[in-house]
């Protein structure tokens, strides 16, 4: 009894710590809806209109979903963005996420 | 004449405003010394609220440098950057940017 307890709370803690790891979304309903952000980051989320603009490829998930709420709560301000993410769902943002995050990045760590 | 000197006009219009604040990635490596101890660490995680601080080497130099200015002046508010963003002037960030955009972490 103890231990189905005891094993039931490791699983819950487990299972929260996945949740905060990784963003649940479905990286094929991201591509359908990431046609317009190719115009500037890129079809490949690497090769972006020009220099302002950031790559997304392989940028991790989680930071992906957090910027696009908050550009649309208004947190982060940027014109261009704004407007994109208005008529986004939360599941459309984190399908977003994933899909650009799942694409083959230039980017890692500074060293 | 006037068609001339409106062209050289134009060309030094255009020499000066890429030159502007042109970074030095040799300075830019001393100062991207701090940026290490977050951005530097595989799958470093910013705390409350989680999620992982944003792969950045190989990034664009402009969006670096935008996003720099944009937090020095409070109008992106992570506490951590501003703090640091805050205490480069432009031509530092100019510098970490052309350090940081020139790193090739895929290669």
């Amino acid at each position: 009894m103890k231990t189905n307890t005891l094993l039931a709370f490791a699983l819950f803690c487990l299972a929260g710590q996945a949740a905060a790891m990784g963003v649940k979304g479905d990286a094929a309903a991201g591509k359908q809806r990431a046609t317009t952000c190719a115009a500037c980051h890129g079809a490949d989320g690497n090769k972006t209109l020009d220099n302002t603009y950031p790559k997304l490829a392989g940028q991790y998930p989680d930071y992906l979903l957090k910027a696009l709420k908050e550009y649309k709560s208004g947190k982060r301000v940027n014109a261009v963005m704004a407007g994109q993410v208005q008529a986004l769902t939360d599941a459309d943002m984190a399908n977003l996420a994933v899909y650009f995050g799942s694409l083959k990045g230039q980017m890692g760590i500074v060293k | 004449m006037t068609k001339t000197s409106l062209f050289i006009g134009l060309v030094l219009a255009l020499a000066g405003s890429t030159c502007l604040a042109k970074g030095d990635a040799q300075k830019g490596k001393a100062l991207a010394y701090t940026c290490t101890g977050c951005h530097g660490i595989p799958e470093y995680k910013n705390a409350y609220p989680s999620y992982h601080v944003p792969k950045i080497a190989g990034q664009n130099e402009a969006y670096i440098v935008n996003a720099l200015t944009a937090y020095a002046k409070g109008e992106r508010n992570h506490p951590t950057m501003v703090v640091q963003a805050k205490s480069f002037s432009a031509q530092d960030i100019a510098d970490i940017a052309a350090y940081v955009s020139a790193l090739n972490p895929a290669k």
